[in-house]
């Protein structure tokens, strides 16, 4: 350890919370909640934390901007940015999900349409699932709120996370199929990994027992 | 106008900086008596396909001659040369030392650290295999980074036989093997878990190679690989990489460097020692190499190689950011007017001369040689030649 300062970048919002937990369990003091403050020191000065965007996360760590950092599974799906993925911290647990109204009956083995429209945050998750069962589709990029869209009539079907299911049901509809499952991970800069070896392993060891 | 993305210009006090981190790679090539070479910038594509990984291959520049032939820029300068030597440097007597400082160019999204055409700078030792060649590469590079200003740097070591044994020993094949090996690359420890329990493995060698792609260090590591690594060759590997270390720590390197179990590098690329040269400030590395004795084969030359490069602009990065190019830059010796003889002569003691073309008075070309901070001002009219030390003091 001897000193050596980490940054460390936090996603801000849902896994906030618990990431921030952890980190303290493991003997990182941070402050539960940030405000609108975007740079934080520990309270013990040992770390710097970067509150940033979710999707941010992966850049930041492969430019060596932070030396390591928490993030969703389901983040990293959806860029090319080489981090090394060193521990699934398995909270913020959920499923990445085909879903579709329950009256489509797609979920129960009803054909899709010729050429399927699916609206989704998961571009490239997305696309990658439909084009490996060779299901021509039109990938419809949105950025929220995703299960309205087969309500409003744009999209026969979503690709999207699904924790409880309590939102598709409240939408009147179904899973149709499970593309992956998701959950926080730790990942590091792999130069940082080599140049701040002892600091990164160290904090790694104390999170998985955290 | 504006410039396509992932390219850029350099004016010049930057180019200035580049020459001259340049110049100084280029000294360290002399002194380990190296020859430079230099291949077009494109050629066939069927050519350069020869050395490209997957990767390299969807970031290829191609486009067609007029007659439909298929060309390609060439995205590094290892095949280029590997070309070259097979094909013109078969009689040269082995082993062969050939630099090269080059432009490449890859269809990359343009970030820090990468630009779409980028400088290369670096060496191969072809017809030469074992420690000593592998040491070589090594240590130039070592002597590169300290020659540029970066004696800092740290470099790790690996080789891949080393890994192949101990994935074979933990009861990898085939396609497992494959995946076994680009999750130990990317150090991707979740993805390593997975794949170990949905194969049938040896779970006491497993575990030693989880811990090994967590482990960074000298002895230690390859006292961990010994016992598993199964094959003749991965454990001549051990050895080649024991002997290197000793080498290095005659040097006096033995802190620079660590055996780092999960660098890999390019997998279809390096068949043997690779390594990597990074500084603790960048996230990426700045120079890297190792052993591809499968390459000049591909051209019909039964010889192996050994080679390593580093990238000019990343270096460039790497020195910005210490704010060690703020140094002022004098770029003229002498400011001469009113004689084009005078102006020759200064030339010709090896100075740098500016002439005025401007026909300015005494004033103003003393107020210009203050302004360009330029020492001395040469006037000649037909009373003969005023030589004027102009005063830095101000």
């Amino acid at each position: 350890m001897n000193g050596e300062r980490l940054v460390i970048a936090l996603p801000k919002g849902a896994l906030y919370g618990e990431s921030a937990a952890r980190l303290c369990r493991a003997g990182i003091p941070v402050p539960q909640d940030v405000g609108r403050r975007l740079q934080v020191r520990s309270d013990d000065g040992r770390a710097e934390l970067l509150v940033l965007r979710s999707a941010d996360v992966p850049a930041y760590v492969e430019f060596g901007a932070a030396d390591c950092g928490i993030v969703g599974k389901d983040t990293l799906w959806e860029t090319d940015r080489s981090v090394s993925e060193l521990a699934d911290l398995g909270f913020g647990a959920c499923r990445l999900v085909v879903a579709a109204r329950r009256s489509d009956g797609y979920h129960e083995g009803a054909r899709y349409p010729t050429f399927l429209r699916v609206a989704t945050k998961f571009k490239r998750s997305a696309q990658a699932y439909f084009s490996e069962r060779d299901v021509p589709c039109e990938i419809i990029a949105l950025h929220g709120s995703v299960e309205l869209a087969p309500l409003a009539g744009i999209a026969d079907a979503i690709v999207d996370l699904v924790a409880t299911g309590r939102t598709l049901a409240a939408h009147d509809m179904v899973v149709v199929d499970e593309i992956a499952r998701s959950s926080a991970r730790f990942v590091v800069n792999p130069v940082r990994f080599r140049a701040k070896y002892d600091a990164l392993v160290s904090l790694l060891e104390r999170l998985h027992d955290a | 106008m504006k410039l396509p993305s992932g390219v850029r210009d350099w004016l010049p006090q930057e180019f200035a900086f580049k020459r001259d981190v340049e110049e100084r790679i280029r000294d360290v090539f002399r002194s380990w008596s190296y020859s430079e070479v230099l291949t077009p910038t494109f050629e066939s594509y069927e050519a350069l396909e020869q050395g490209l990984g997957e990767r390299l291959m969807q970031q290829t520049f191609r486009f067609a001659d007029p007659l439909g032939q298929s060309l390609a820029l060439r995205t590094e300068m290892t095949t280029p040369i590997a070309r070259v030597v097979s094909a013109r440097l078969r009689q040269a007597s082995l082993p062969l030392r050939l630099a090269y400082v080059a432009t490449a160019f890859r269809y990359e999204e343009p970030q820090l650290g990468r630009m779409r055409e980028f400088t290369q700078a670096g060496a191969e030792l072809i017809g030469a295999s074992g420690a000593g060649a592998d040491a070589e590469a090594l240590f130039m590079a070592i002597e590169t980074l300290d020659a540029v200003g970066l004696p800092d740097a740290r470099f790790d070591v690996n080789d891949a036989a080393i890994v192949d044994g101990v994935v074979a020993s933990a009861g990898f094949d085939g396609e497992s093997a494959e995946t076994c090996k680009r999750c130990i690359a990317e150090r991707n420890l979740v993805a390593l878990r997975e794949l170990g329990s949905g194969h049938a493995v040896d779970p006491p060698t497993f575990e030693t190679l989880l811990r090994l792609t967590m482990t960074r260090g000298r002895d230690d590591v390859l006292r961990m690989a010994a016992p598993i690594c199964a094959t003749d060759r991965s454990r001549a590997a051990l050895e080649r990489l024991a002997d290197i270390l000793r080498r290095a720590e005659a040097l006096g390197w033995r802190e620079r460097i660590n055996i780092d179990f999960a660098l890999l590098r390019d997998l279809r690329y390096y068949t043997g020692f690779v390594f990597e040269g990074y500084i603790a400030d960048l996230g990426f590395s700045l120079c890297g190499g190792g052993r591809y004795d499968q390459l000049l084969p591909r051209f019909g030359y039964e010889v192996p190689a050994v080679g390593w490069m580093v990238g000019v602009e990343r270096i460039l990065l790497a020195l910005e950011r210490r704010r060690a190019d703020e140094r002022p830059r004098n770029e003229v010796d002498v400011l001469v007017s009113g004689s084009d003889a005078v102006a020759r002569s200064e030339r010709e003691r090896g100075l740098r001369v500016r002439l005025d073309v401007r026909g300015l008075d005494r004033d103003a070309l003393l107020a210009y040689a203050r302004h360009k901070e330029i020492p001395r001002v040469l006037i000649a009219n037909c009373d003969g030649v005023e030589e004027i030390v102009v005063d830095r003091d101000r």
